[in-house]
């Protein structure tokens, strides 16, 4: 049923801890929000489960997997993909390389040096299909640094999802939007993680409460109530740590 | 293998011209010192087309990219010492595949711990592995032969269709073959998986490994088809030269390669070549007419650094945009009234560094003789260096207007003239 468990997951800096015994279990399939005030540890949070940091104690299974403190590329190779708060693309490559090159594992060429990219009509076409998925066919062969901003968190996402992805990982996906470029973007988040298991950050609380299934509410590196949208918006620990912010605007 | 095979029929056709540019050579320019340059040009053209996989395509600053392309040289002379005591016996064209395997065998042991990071840590681990290496050539002289290096003899093996590669020419055409090998497959490992992640690990390692690739295994895959193709060259130079020494694997070994791919454009395949090309003309050329040379080969880089961040190639790549805008022609102009002053500057300027160095001596400069003893000769060419300076600074604005125009800007983006 669980497909990611993290179990008393810390994570310290010195002595300063970010993370402290955080519990969370993210159900297959599931749109699953995490929220808190700036500095909580959403984004620390973020990279323990997808192996940028290291976890001081605690264990994090992704099926029975355990993943903590495995590289990256093992972890995303397992199954778990992810974007970044800071855009994060290849941004001397193509917009279309950008995506061929994150499919390139999951379609099984791993470190080839003897298969020609230009003659996997397979892959290419899975790319071209991602680019449909994401509005930016029209963009394919753009540099992808010179997209505009919006455009570029497309990519992003596309980036994330084009591997097939079990579990998705969203950092701020709409940050820096305009109300309008982040309507459209959370069309299209909707629309690219159907079917997938979600976990994302996000500090606008009506894409929030729109988007996820269930909300956990981290502050200061802890997890003080995981529960439906509902619960969490009449829950007294999460007014107080929010200050009335969040049912207010929900 | 068989997918590269298949593609040389679909984009054969700049590859062939390619191939019939580099035989075709020597039947217009069939000199002595042509073939001689031609040799140099092919040695170099390798060499920093593998110099261009680490630093262009993978984002790898190598300050020891000599190490592997020596190692490949001193192992070559060893197999054609073999051949003169008949341990070994094949025909010399295969020469470099040994001097390749054994800077891929090199590359596979350094880069096994130098790939671990790019950046400072890459460029400091390759600059003491090329000190390392250098130091230990003139201590192991068995292998290295001390200072004077190691020489051998290409014409003991059998001869290849007649040739016994006595010849420089002879070893031109094996060259030429090596050289169109080694660009192919080069040009091909940018079209596969491995070598389009290093563009991708070049740009975003910490993004790559989330995509599921390890940016040092991709790294290090590089790194090793680097050692190989620079192992390429030793063997081609150990081939015509047949001697090496303890320079062809030190720092100024691999500066000269650095500057080569730099100075050619790293970002674009092609711009190695051009370097290659280029410097190699310098080395050979303006060396015969000058003895500053270094120094203008040092302002060159320079001045590319700071106007040309992208190389030769880069510049020709630069007008894309005009081009597909079909303004290009509205850009000949401006360049012809910046590049003309320019020009003039240049001369004048080269002039008076000539005089300085000539010191009250006549020197012959542009097929006149300029006595640098004279006043009036450095009045004239300070006053052309001022006055071809401020026309050059004057139309400049025209130039940027131009530029502008050709590519739909708004004036906001540099023209990097």
């Amino acid at each position: 049923m669980s497909i990611l468990t993290l179990n008393n997951v810390s994570k310290n800096f010195g002595k300063t801890e970010i993370i402290r015994g955080v519990n969370l279990e993210i159900v297959d399939g599931e749109k699953h929000a995490i929220i808190g005030p700036n500095g909580a540890g959403k984004s620390t949070l973020f990279h323990l489960i997808s192996g940028l940091y290291k976890v001081s104690s605690g264990v994090i299974r992704f099926k029975d997997t355990e993943i903590q403190n495995r590289p990256p590329f093992e972890i995303n190779r397992l199954g778990l993909a992810r974007s970044f708060q800071v855009t994060n693309i290849f941004h001397r490559m193509s917009v279309f390389e950008n995506i061929r090159c994150a499919l390139l594992w999951s379609k099984g060429f791993r470190y080839s040096f003897w298969h020609l990219l230009a003659r996997q009509s397979e892959l290419n076409s899975a790319a071209e299909h991602v680019l449909d998925q994401i509005g930016l066919a029209d963009k394919a062969q753009y540099p992808a640094g010179e997209l505009a901003y919006a455009q570029q968190r497309a990519l992003e996402l596309g980036i994330a999802i084009a591997s097939g992805a079990e579990i998705i990982m969203l950092d701020e996906p709409v940050a820096g939007m305009s109300h309008s470029e982040a309507e459209n973007a959370v069309e299209l988040i909707k629309k690219v993680t159907a079917g997938k298991t979600l976990i994302m950050v996000e500090h606008d609380m009506n894409i929030v409460f729109d988007m996820a299934d269930r909300i956990s509410v981290l502050v200061y590196g802890e997890i003080i109530a995981t529960d439906k949208p509902s619960a969490i918006r009449s829950n007294p620990r999460v007014q107080e740590a929010y200050l009335g912010e969040v049912p207010s605007n929900a | 293998m068989i997918d590269m095979v298949k593609s040389l029929s679909v984009k054969s056709i700049p590859w062939l011209g390619y191939l019939l540019a580099l035989f075709a050579l020597p039947q217009f320019f069939d000199s002595i010192l042509a073939i001689s340059i031609f040799n140099q040009m092919a040695i170099g053209i390798v060499f920093a087309l593998s110099y261009n996989m680490l630093l262009g395509q993978g984002g790898m600053l190598s300050f020891g990219h000599a190490v592997y392309f020596g190692l490949g040289g001193f192992l070559s002379v060893h197999a054609l010492i073999l051949m003169e005591y008949e341990t070994l016996y094949f025909s010399i064209i295969y020469i470099p595949l040994i001097g390749g395997l054994f800077g891929l065998l090199a590359a596979i042991f350094i880069g096994s711990f130098s790939t671990r990071k790019a950046g400072t840590v890459f460029a400091m681990i390759s600059l003491g592995v090329g000190e390392l290496i250098a130091a230990s050539s003139l201590i192991f002289s068995s292998f290295f032969g001390g200072e004077a290096g190691i020489s051998g003899d290409r014409t003991y093996g059998p001869t290849f269709f007649g040739a016994d590669f006595a010849q420089n020419e002879q070893i031109y055409f094996v060259a030429a073959a090596w050289v169109f090998i080694a660009t192919l497959f080069m040009y091909l490992f940018t079209q596969t998986p491995a070598g389009r992640m290093a563009n991708a690990v070049r740009d975003n390692p910490a993004r790559a490994e989330f995509i599921g690739y390890s940016a040092r295994r991709v790294r290090f895959i590089s790194f090793c088809a680097s050692g190989l193709f620079a192992g390429i060259a030793g063997g081609l130079f150990a081939l015509n030269y047949e001697f090496i020494t303890e320079e062809n694997l030190n720092a100024a070994t691999s500066g000269r390669v650095l500057l080569m791919a730099y100075i050619g454009g790293l970002g674009y395949f092609i711009g190695p070549i051009i370097g290659a090309v280029v410097l190699t003309l310098m080395n050979s050329l303006l060396s015969n007419y000058t003895e500053l040379w270094m120094l203008y080969l040092g302002i060159m880089f320079l001045l590319t650094v700071l106007f040309l961040p992208k190389g030769f190639a880069g510049f020709v790549m630069m007008h894309q945009v005009a081009w597909l805008n079909g303004k290009l022609k509205t850009l000949c102009v401006p360049y012809l009234i910046v590049g003309l002053p320019s020009a003039l500057f240049m001369i004048a300027t080269v002039a008076m560094i000539e005089m300085s160095h000539h010191e009250g001596e006549s020197f012959p400069f542009l097929g006149v003789s300029v006595d640098s003893s004279s006043l009036l000769t450095w009045l004239g060419f300070a006053m052309l260096a001022a006055a071809s300076y401020f026309a050059a600074l004057k139309s400049l604005p025209q130039l940027r207007d131009a530029w502008e125009n050709a590519n739909g800007l708004d004036g906001d983006e540099e023209s990097s003239q």
